[in-house]
């Protein structure tokens, strides 16, 4: 009895910490990137730290594990017959938490893959920002692009 | 024998925990960016800012309220939006080397042609007004021309320019 309970407790010891590490990673879009409404001729900024308007993604995976980020990033929104309205993002327009709160961000390049931590218990949130340019014809309508965000489980 | 059974199972576990772990390293998601654009902004010179027949040495007004004779512009935009209005506006008009003074300019905009509900502003400094509901606006410029007493014949022009931005 006293061996059995022995080597459960050891199967429990080494599985549990086992499983934290293998925890599959997964990605969510939580919030769009939202311009707004923009005017023919003036840009429109939105900072990363914008909690309403700026974009999000969740993380979850391995705990404490470091992952690449890397975006796919539209160089223009698609409006009415196929009208684009040009996009731009700039160094410091991405953002990285964590704890996963808009206020604790370490800010990088979104053109440029980022590596980062994930926190204890295996998680971490990605903010970004840019700039739309509308031109000063730009055609009236609604404007969409997709960003997307890539995450790679570092070794 | 049940502590080699018991032992089995738990390395049967980690092996598969460990598979998982191999799996999945990489994940990746989508958000849309969206924007919506406001009309642009249109001006027309709807009428020239007439002054008629004056004579040398008797100054003469159209007022911004005259429908017939001062200048008007009309605007189209994006409903119920500001604007700011900004003009150049000219000192003398012109007539084959001879110039007259023109001074005194004064204006009114409206979200109708019939200046109902109108807004008196002074040109030089220009406005800050909003489009109407149905996006809008009508701007009324008039000015004083004074001719010398010995102003000579002919006529006269200038440029009055307004420009318009949200």
């Amino acid at each position: 009895m006293k061996a059995e309970s022995f080597v459960l407790t050891g199967a429990l010891l080494f599985g549990v910490p086992l499983l934290a590490q293998g925890r599959p990673v997964t990605v969510t879009g939580v919030r769009g990137l939202t311009y707004g409404t923009v005017l023919p001729g003036v840009a429109r900024i939105i900072l990363r730290t914008d909690p309403a308007n700026s974009g999000q993604f969740d993380i979850r995976g391995p705990n404490r594990n470091q992952v690449l980020l890397s975006f796919v990033l539209p160089a223009a929104m698609t409006g009415p017959s196929g009208a684009l309205m040009p996009l731009s993002f700039s160094a410091g327009d991405a953002g990285y938490s964590q704890a996963q709160t808009i206020g604790s961000q370490v800010g990088f390049d979104p053109r440029q893959p980022f590596t980062a931590t994930l926190s204890n218990n295996g998680r971490g949130s990605v903010f970004v920002g840019g700039r739309a340019n509308p031109s000063t014809n730009q055609r009236a309508g609604a404007y969409t692009a997709t960003l997307t965000l890539n995450v790679t489980v570092l070794p | 024998m049940r502590i080699i059974t018991r032992l089995t199972l738990a390395v049967t576990a980690l092996v598969v925990t460990s598979t998982v772990a191999a799996q999945a390293q990489t994940n990746n998601a989508s958000i849309t960016a969206t924007a919506t654009v406001q009309t642009p902004i249109n001006v027309t010179a709807a009428q020239q800012l007439s002054f008629g027949n004056v004579f040398p040495g008797v100054n003469k007004t159209v007022n911004a309220t005259d429908l017939t004779n001062a200048g008007r512009f009309d605007v189209t935009g994006q409903a119920s939006t500001p604007v700011t209005l900004s003009f150049t506006l000219p000192a003398t008009l012109l007539s084959a080397g001879n110039s007259m003074p023109i001074v005194s300019y004064t204006g009114e905009y409206a979200g109708n042609n019939l200046q109902t509900g109108g807004q008196v502003f002074a040109p030089a400094s220009g406005a800050n007004p909003s489009l109407s509901a149905a996006g809008l606006l009508f701007v009324w410029v008039a000015a004083q021309v004074q001719p010398a007493t010995n102003q000579a014949a002919g006529v006269y022009t200038g440029s009055i320019t307004m420009t318009v931005v949200y």
